[in-house]
């Protein structure tokens, strides 16, 4: 597609969120001057080395200090917004992971940091298609890999998704039972896709947030568990872990960014650090690796220290199954019915999916998978004109979900097509598992969280919304 | 050629506004024209006099840029920069505004109905197109979002009897996109135009394009299926277009709009040096090397920036125009008789 001039998806690229330019005309975010008494200057000085300096009337002179924006000034603000790669660079890349491993290599142990990365299944797969590998061998190989660059523990963020499936599941329930008295129970809208998320709070803010689960993506579970159950077991400050996710997809970088998910005590984020698949391909090239060639390395635990000789995954597609799981439960749940088999029916497109449950003839849930920004867009406006039939929609940013997220490993033409079948046949590869039967997860909920439910549940595995006012600069520099 | 081009009525139809763009229905018995004073009026003939049918002024909160008939001329389209699209359905002498499409992200710019009239296309500032289908019921779905150009898309038109779209923007291109599969892609770019292109319009084989630019030039592009006698090469089943003819030289200022007559052949442009001109292939030049003629040129055609013209799909040689200044007027082209 001509669109990969960007690497993020096409919704965050519509809010206009993907500036390459640099912050654009529409930024308005305020640069904060730190007034200093004294005469008024009179001239601004450049030097060679592009630094700036104020000079006054007596010729003294002193410099100035860059504006900058970060990540989280681009998601507060609804004008440009840029995240121009330099933005991104700052924060998020495979060069700060760097940063932090040499960090480690020079830094006295009492300054050093435990480094964890989190692989998501999708990540995985990309690569497994790239260096024709199985899942399991290229989980073992890329673990491998990264503790040679001196990564302590590799975890697979299926673990963490279990949570969002059976917090999601729980939710709908909830919500369902009470669409009578809260007509904005429904329809539970998916929460897992950043993308998504950015621009509804962009553009349709208020009118579309109560929809949206507050269930925390696997990403952002993970970050709950890493930096609390983890570091506690490990006897760390959370601040001293640096987490890092492998996902596939640019708008994770501004999702972990998000002020939500900053744990203020500790001055830290949950995930710290989000690279693409692709950018593990720049770690491999930097390297000068192979992944093939790679040892295999045991696979890390994160509950046992027993190492887990097997992956697992959840049914219901690349995108993370969200739909097919509520759906069984809710069928069981809420009406006592044992769902075998789903039955998609595409609509309007592959992309826009629909599944039903009947029973003597009536509709009693009526699920939808709205893929992509058309998709998105018809949602929104039927729901706006009250005329969605919906009960849950998964929705996702990029036309044919997950495993075709931004941040994938690509081919050219026609080969992308091959190329994403490949990726979604290796993506099944693994052992289906339903959230329920993980005995890990079970644990968990036990020891870290205090039982399903509890406050702490909620605390470590729901978020909340921010609706973006639209502030219209827009009349300062129209262009007929 | 002084003569070629006479005035047969003018009329303040946006007073103290701009009036931006015309719409014939394809009867020709209507004129819908719009304008920055966030009004619709609809034009029709009594006698000799154009008269003003009806206004309509509820529809959008910013000025009108655009208007198009569906091809059954039943329904109106208008594009805002309050970034929607309203859709108007005609009874009797009324419209009333039964459908308004959101999704771009800021000033609407362009509107157009494809053939069958079950599609519609729109085009943004946001720099994306937008493809809608229109079911019987009049709702509107979007079917494909199209972020192909790089900056500000100024105007979309569709091809007279296929399905094919072509968009013009600020980032001086022209792209041509079909359905493949369930979405739309863009199967080339028009490269050429040094500045911003305006406008385009087909000829009434489809054959041709036209296209107009800040760069005060009209460029004139012909499609070569794959496998065509010339031998310009083509990618895959995709046609190729190359640009056979560039009229340069003849305005002094941004060329705002460009219309072919599909039934004299004649091609009109709007200009920003307020003059409305005419120019006609010449009878014995070379198709894949057309040579266009000057026919017409009213100098102050209006007394501000041309914004656009208009041909009447039915009467041949009348012209429609709108300014900067409010104004429209209407023309009647005579073609000059070394012709």
């Amino acid at each position: 597609m001509a669109a990969a001039v960007s690497p993020f998806s096409g919704v965050v690229q519509l809010t206009d969120l993907d500036d390459y330019i640099g912050p654009s005309q529409e930024c308005i975010k305020p640069v904060k001057v730190e007034k200093k008494p004294g005469k008024a200057a009179t001239k601004i000085r450049i030097e060679d080395d592009g630094s700036y300096f104020q000079v006054n009337e007596d010729g003294e002179s002193q410099k100035l200090e860059k504006a900058k924006i970060t990540l989280n000034d681009c998601l507060a603000c609804s004008g440009c917004i840029t995240s121009a790669e330099s933005v991104l660079i700052t924060q998020q890349s495979h060069e700060e992971l760097y940063k932090v491993l040499n960090a480690n290599k020079v830094f006295d142990s009492a300054s050093q940091k435990l480094v964890v990365v989190s692989v998501s299944p999708q990540s995985r797969a990309s690569l497994a298609a790239r260096y024709k590998l199985t899942p399991l061998d290229t989980a073992k190989k890329l673990t491998a890999f990264f503790k040679r660059l001196g990564v302590h523990f590799v975890f697979d963020t299926t673990l963490s998704r279990n949570f969002s499936l059976l917090e999601s599941q729980r939710e709908f329930v909830r919500r369902f039972r009470r669409r009578a008295e809260d007509e904005r129970a429904l329809p539970m809208l998916a929460a897992a896709c950043p993308g998504w998320i950015c621009y509804a709070e962009k553009t349709h803010g208020s009118f579309i947030i109560p929809y949206i689960s507050t269930t925390k993506s696997p990403q952002q579970v993970m970050g709950s568990l890493v930096k609390g159950h983890f570091s506690e077991r490990q006897r760390l400050r959370p601040d001293q872990i640096y987490h890092v996710a492998v996902m596939p997809c640019y708008d994770k970088k501004l999702e972990a960014s998000r002020p939500d998910f900053f744990i203020q005590e500790h001055q830290t984020r949950e995930v710290d650090c989000v690279i693409t698949t692709g950018e593990v391909l720049k770690l491999l090239d930097q390297e000068g690796i192979s992944l093939p060639d790679m040892e295999a390395a045991p696979l890390d635990g994160i509950c046992s220290s027993l190492p887990e000789e097997q992956l697992l995954g959840h049914a219901g597609g690349g995108s993370g199954g969200y739909l097919e799981h509520i759906f069984r439960h809710a069928a069981m749940e809420l009406f006592g019915i044992q769902v075998d088999k789903l039955e998609y029916k595409p609509l309007r497109n592959k992309d826009f999916q629909e599944v039903t449950l009947e029973k003597d003839g009536e509709i009693l849930l009526r699920f939808a998978l709205a893929y992509g920004f058309r998709n998105i867009q018809n949602l929104v406006q039927k729901l706006k004109r009250g005329k969605s039939p919906y009960h849950y929609v998964e929705v996702m940013a990029c036309p044919s979900g997950c495993l075709n997220g931004g941040g994938q490993l690509r081919a050219d033409g026609e080969a992308s097509k091959d190329l994403l079948h490949q990726v979604e046949r290796l993506y099944e590869a693994v052992q289906l598992e339903k959230p329920e039967m993980n005995k890990d997860v079970c644990r968990l909920y036990e020891q870290w969280l205090g039982g399903p439910e509890s406050e702490q549940a909620w605390q470590a595995l729901h978020t909340q919304y921010h609706p973006v006012e639209k502030t219209n600069t827009a009349v300062f520099n129209i262009k007929w | 050629m002084k003569d070629s081009l006479t005035l047969l009525s003018r009329i303040p139809a946006h007073p103290d506004s701009r009036c931006w763009f015309l719409a014939w229905n394809p009867t020709g018995t209507l004129l819908a024209s719009c304008g920055g004073d966030r009004s619709i009026r609809i034009w029709g003939k009594e006698g000799d006099a154009w008269v003003c049918k009806s206004v309509l002024g509820e529809g959008h909160q910013r000025t009108i840029r655009k208007v198009a008939w569906s091809p059954c001329g039943n329904y109106l389209a208008s594009a805002s920069f309050d970034a929607t699209t309203c859709i108007w359905k005609k009874n009797q002498e009324d419209f009333e505004c039964v459908a308004t499409l959101e999704g771009h992200e800021n000033e609407v710019k362009s509107v157009a109905w494809a053939p069958s009239g079950n599609l519609l296309a729109t085009c943004s500032r946001d720099k994306s197109v937008w493809v809608w289908e229109v079911d019987e019921e009049d709702e509107y779905e979007c079917m494909s979002v199209l972020n192909s150009h790089t900056q500000d898309v100024k105007h979309v038109v569709w091809h007279p009897n296929q399905e094919l779209l072509a968009s013009a923007s600020y980032d001086d291109t022209v792209k041509l996109y079909r359905e493949e599969e369930d979405d739309w892609v863009c199967f080339t770019t028009l490269e050429g135009h040094e500045s911003t292109v305006w406008s385009l319009t087909f000829d009434q084989s489809g054959e041709r394009l036209a296209s107009c630019s800040d760069d005060k030039t009209v460029r004139i592009w012909h499609q070569y299926q794959p496998g065509n006698e010339q031998g310009i090469v083509c990618s895959g089943t995709d046609p190729t277009w190359k640009c056979v003819c560039t009229l340069s030289g003849f305005h002094t200022r941004t060329i705002y709009d460009v219309a072919w007559c599909h039934l004299t052949g004649a091609l009109a442009t709007a200009c920003g040096d307020d003059a409305v001109r005419v120019f006609e292939e010449q009878p014995l030049s070379d198709p894949q090397q057309p040579t266009f003629t000057l026919t017409a040129h009213m100098a102050r055609a209006h007394t501000q920036d041309v914004n656009c013209v208009a041909w009447n799909p039915k009467e041949p040689g009348l012209l429609a125009s709108c300014s900067d200044d409010g104004e429209m007027a209407f023309w009647k082209y005579q073609r000059p008789e070394a012709y």
